[in-house]
């Protein structure tokens, strides 16, 4: 069961960043095929610098509270970086999942998944700007390893 | 009329938590108003319908943490008044009118409310009159998080299907089901505002109440039901040892789903009848 204090409930209560974004640049996906959980994030990106930075950021959830709580933190994380600090936050949220339990693992990855695919599908669009939406999958299960012997993979 | 809509649904919601923040029989005051603005809502919504218009649920976030009743009722009012204006341009007479004319009893009742302490915001996790170990307290905690939310989510996915459903035998089942749900809805929302936890729900996404398969929608809900269930089971469980009552409360949540269950099933029967599916 998720570990509840004081700032995982002030993200419970208030979600950050939950919403859709009216003229967002890109709009990326993070899937749970297990459960049909999923993440979809919405980048505004700033160009006025070197490398495109996430100027605004925003998220909404078909999910559970885990899912929500992991939206919140990380898009706050996200907000103002340029694309390479969104890659290397989301490389280390997947070195962490390791750590977590199984449920908050795939919520965690889910979310880390739908940045790295909405920063991809910029990146793609730049090229072809008819280029889809990107979605990832999630490599870890909701359900508790021992209880599930096969992993979904991208 | 799609921005009265929306301002609508915002007010709605305001209200209802406004009433979960009384400690007074204005509580009950507070609910009935937010009731007769959701019909409100349904009527705006049954317009634009009929106008051919196309609309969703989506709508800003409801910023509600406040120390003082009034300063919530104060925002109603507000909103309120905005609507109101709004009206003026609705191209429906009839039902304007009807809408201006609660509007303004409500906003006169609201401006002569006396004031209260809120705490419904305090993060106490205290529920009065029992003492719960950490363990119920987290499991109680992140129970009413997701159920909160998954009963309005309910209703507004119920709410939408009937929207577009001239089966009656349907609609009978799905206004049933909402009925249940905003019931089940006050209930999680007076204990969350009881602990000091009390939040909006989140904006529920198009896909899950613009249903394209009706029939593996009523199918997911039967199984969501059953994990309702073992949900309320499971924490009747974790909270038995230091209340009873609140054991008992939740049993009876669990026994309300047998019948959702039975509800959904019956829909699915009738609606796959004559289909080929």
């Amino acid at each position: 069961m998720l570990s509840v204090d004081a700032q995982l409930i002030e993200h419970m209560m208030s979600p950050k960043n939950y919403g859709s974004l009216a003229g967002s640049d890109a709009q990326g996906i993070g899937k749970n095929p297990e459960n049909g959980e999923k993440v979809v994030i919405y980048l505004k990106v700033g160009k006025d610098e070197e490398m495109p930075y996430i100027e605004d950021i925003r998220f909404q959830a078909i999910g559970c509270t885990t899912t929500v709580v992991a939206g919140s933190m990380l898009t706050e994380e996200a907000k103002g970086l340029n694309f390479n600090g969104a890659k290397n936050l989301v490389e280390a949220t997947m070195k962490l999942l390791d750590k977590l339990p199984a449920e908050d693992a795939a919520c965690s990855e889910m979310v880390a998944l739908a940045i790295k695919a909405a920063v991809d599908t910029y990146e793609k669009r730049r090229e072809d700007p008819d280029y889809p939406v990107i979605t990832y999958v999630v490599s870890n299960s909701c359900v508790p390893k021992e209880e599930n012997e096969t992993k979904e993979t991208n | 009329m799609k921005t009265l809509m929306i301002k609508t649904h915002e007010v709605w919601l305001e209200m209802l938590m406004a009433g979960f923040m009384s400690h007074t029989a204005k509580k009950q005051v507070l609910f009935d108003f937010s009731d007769i603005l959701f019909r409100h809502f349904t009527w705006l919504e049954n317009e634009l319908i009929e106008l051919g218009e196309s609309y969703s649920y989506d709508r800003d976030m409801i910023p509600v943490k406040v120390e003082r009743l009034d300063d919530i009722l104060k925002d109603i009012v507000k909103r309120l008044d905005d609507i109101d204006l709004q009206l003026l341009g609705s191209p429906d007479k009839a039902l304007s009118s009807r809408i201006s004319s609660d509007i303004a009893y409500m906003r006169d009742v609201l401006k002569n409310m006396d004031d209260e302490v809120v705490t419904a915001f305090n993060m106490a996790r205290t529920y009065p009159g029992v003492e719960l170990t950490q363990e119920a307290t987290d499991a109680l905690t992140l129970f009413l998080f997701e159920e909160s939310y998954k009963e309005y989510e309910l209703i507004m996915i119920y709410n939408y299907l009937k929207a577009h459903s001239n089966d009656a035998y349907m609609n009978r089942i799905f206004q049933i089901l909402i009925d249940e749900s905003f019931f089940h809805l006050k209930s999680f929302g007076d204990m969350m505002a009881k602990m000091g936890l009390l939040a909006v729900p989140r904006v529920v996404m198009k896909e899950l109440y613009q249903v394209e398969d009706v029939v593996q929608f009523l199918k997911d809900g039967i199984n969501e039901e059953l994990a309702a269930k073992e949900e309320c089971k499971r924490l009747a469980e974790a909270v038995s040892k230091d209340s009873e009552e609140m054991a008992k409360f939740f049993d009876f949540i669990n026994h309300q789903e047998n019948y959702h269950i039975a509800l959904m099933e019956d829909a699915l029967a009738h609606y796959t009848k004559g289909r080929d599916v």
